[in-house]
């Protein structure tokens, strides 16, 4: 298993462009999810009732425990830039045909999913870990108060947040194995939530049970929208299990139908 | 001799295309093998299946009398088609990655580069690399497993003649060192300069099959020229003659069974000529590779 891994990463490594991307995307992650303070603050100097109506350092922003799901929330927007990055190790595997070669080289092509799979886990763990940090790092200085307990509520999210973000590689890779090039499965991938979302919107009203089950609507399921919740309502403050089973099913049925696909075809 | 791969009927369409068809033949530790065919004729799809990237219709082959697996194909140094690599990858770099995939110790990397002559060019990134480097890292790479059986699919591809003559000299080195070497071309030239045995396919049906050796045997043709005026005629004399062409002002004197060149030439030594020009032609395998095609 980890023989695999390190093959996929001694290809990436001197990628450069994996190095800007990934460099990229844990940077936007990092100052972006450590900024909302700012944002706040640029928010009550622009408009001019928001400081008024609102008490801009009164919203518990950053305090455990609300700073876990809102920053899980944000960093999951995010996701697309890594799964681009997923895309492209994939994709230029057939267009530089070294997938053919790798498995002339003696590698078996189930193992060399397995390859992939184990580097979209890798960067999954590290967005997990990083958000981690910075939520911390941001609650203890922020929070007013510093109990155990109140750290340790609502951590369950991040086992959600890891499994949004694995899904959604998977996903990108399965679109690679399929599409085989890049650019095409760029677009694909960045249109899926839209073009989820046309067809959910034009079924809901005869079968409304179904939505949730649709994939990009699973994720959306996973961690709830937290911000409302600063306007007095209501939000779902627990990780669904009907969610995870679903986001579990389709993350499984991805990778299946791109193992089938390799499986399946002449490289 | 041991058996290194053995095919039955081995099969491959493509749609409505049969690439391959009931293709079957053996190998032996060893051999040079040489498969030559003309373009599109089933030669890289055959290897494609060897090696484990194209997935036959039916037939099935094995390995050193084992059913063929990845972990087998690690033995097994191929090259197919153009050498594939990562294009921002240094040499040496794509080299450590192939001894990961391979799991093969990393320290064979300097001596196979060492052997096709790109020591001081490994640093430099694979999309620098001329044709011939890119086709001699391809030869590095297979070898870097120290592998028994070597594949190689047309390695001279687009070379110029001296990256043409390195390459053959690299085959007969390594052929030497007792490996098998099975060796896909259509360069008639090159399989009979450097095969012990070869394999012909049309439109992916065998339609030869035999030791290079055999080509060579047979009757014997002499281009001979000699400043005599009558020299058409005392070759007509000679016994041995069978037929003559005159071609670019020499003639062509295909001899009977039994009679060699230096016969004729003791012949018309005798009758007082010396000859200017004498060359014993044995029948190529081009010609004879034409011949099987034709008839086939």
């Amino acid at each position: 298993m980890l023989h695999l891994l390190k093959i996929d990463l001694k290809k990436m490594t001197s990628y450069r462009t994996f190095w800007v991307v990934c460099g990229l995307y844990f940077m936007t992650l990092g100052f972006g999810a450590a900024s909302g303070m700012e944002f706040l603050k640029w928010l009550g100097r622009t408009f001019e009732d928001f400081g008024q109506s609102i008490n801009i350092n009164r919203i518990p922003l950053y305090h455990f425990p609300d700073v876990w799901m809102n920053l899980i929330w944000c960093a999951g927007l995010l996701k697309v830039v890594l799964a681009v990055m997923v895309v492209i190790s994939v994709t230029n595997e057939y267009t530089y045909r070294t997938l053919r070669q790798n498995v002339i080289d003696g590698l078996s092509r189930s193992e060399f999913l397995l390859s992939k799979i184990l580097t979209n886990v890798l960067l999954s763990l590290m967005s997990v870990v990083l958000i981690f940090a910075i939520g911390l790092v941001t609650g203890l200085i922020y929070s007013p108060s510093i109990e155990l307990d109140t750290i340790l509520t609502d951590v369950e999210f991040f086992p959600a947040y890891f499994l949004e973000v694995f899904f959604f590689l998977s996903y990108a890779l399965m679109l690679g194995v399929l599409v085989q090039r890049s650019g095409l499965t760029i677009i694909l991938l960045l249109l899926s939530h839209m073009i989820e979302a046309i067809i959910t919107s034009n079924i809901d009203e005869y079968v409304p049970d179904l939505i949730p089950f649709f994939p990009m609507r699973s994720i959306w399921n996973l961690v709830p929208w937290p911000f409302p919740r600063y306007a007095f309502q209501q939000i779902q403050d627990f990780v669904s299990l009907k969610a995870v089973a679903i986001v579990i099913g389709w993350t499984l049925v991805c990778n299946y139908i791109s193992y089938f696909k390799l499986k399946r075809a002449d490289i | 001799m041991e058996t290194v791969l053995s095919i039955t009927g081995l099969t491959k369409h493509f749609g409505r295309i049969n690439a391959v068809n009931n293709l079957s033949l053996e190998v032996k530790a060893g051999q040079v093998f040489g498969m030559l065919g003309p373009n599109g004729s089933g030669k890289t799809t055959t290897l494609g299946m060897l090696m484990g990237v194209v997935n036959p219709t039916g037939g099935s082959f094995t390995w050193f009398g084992q059913q063929p697996t990845n972990e087998i194909r690690k033995k097994i140094g191929a090259v197919l088609e153009h050498p594939i690599f990562y294009p921002y990858l240094s040499g040496q770099k794509n080299l450590e990655l192939n001894s990961m995939i391979k799991q093969c110790p990393a320290e064979n990397i300097p001596k196979v580069l060492e052997l096709v002559e790109l020591t001081e060019r490994k640093d430099d990134k694979y999309k620098t690399y001329s044709l011939g480097m890119k086709q001699r890292l391809a030869i590095a790479s297979a070898l870097l497993n120290d592998p028994t059986v070597l594949i190689l699919d047309e390695p001279t591809n687009g070379l110029d003649p001296m990256g043409i003559a390195e390459i053959r000299e690299l085959i007969k080195r390594i052929a030497a060192n007792g490996k098998t070497i099975i060796l896909a071309s259509h360069l008639l030239d090159e399989v009979q300069k450097v095969c012990t045995h070869f394999a012909v396919l049309k439109r992916g049906n065998l339609v030869h099959y035999g030791p290079v050796d055999e080509v060579g045997s047979g009757t014997e043709t002499v281009e001979v020229n000699a400043e005599a005026g009558n020299l058409n005629e005392l070759l007509l004399a000679f016994q041995g003659t069978a037929t003559i062409n005159r071609e670019n002002g020499s003639y062509h004197v295909a001899l009977r069974d039994g009679f060699h060149s230096k016969d004729l030439n003791q012949f018309l030594f005798d009758k007082g000529v010396v000859a200017s020009h004498l060359v014993t032609k044995k029948k190529s395998l081009e010609k004879q590779f034409l011949e099987i095609l034709a008839s086939s």
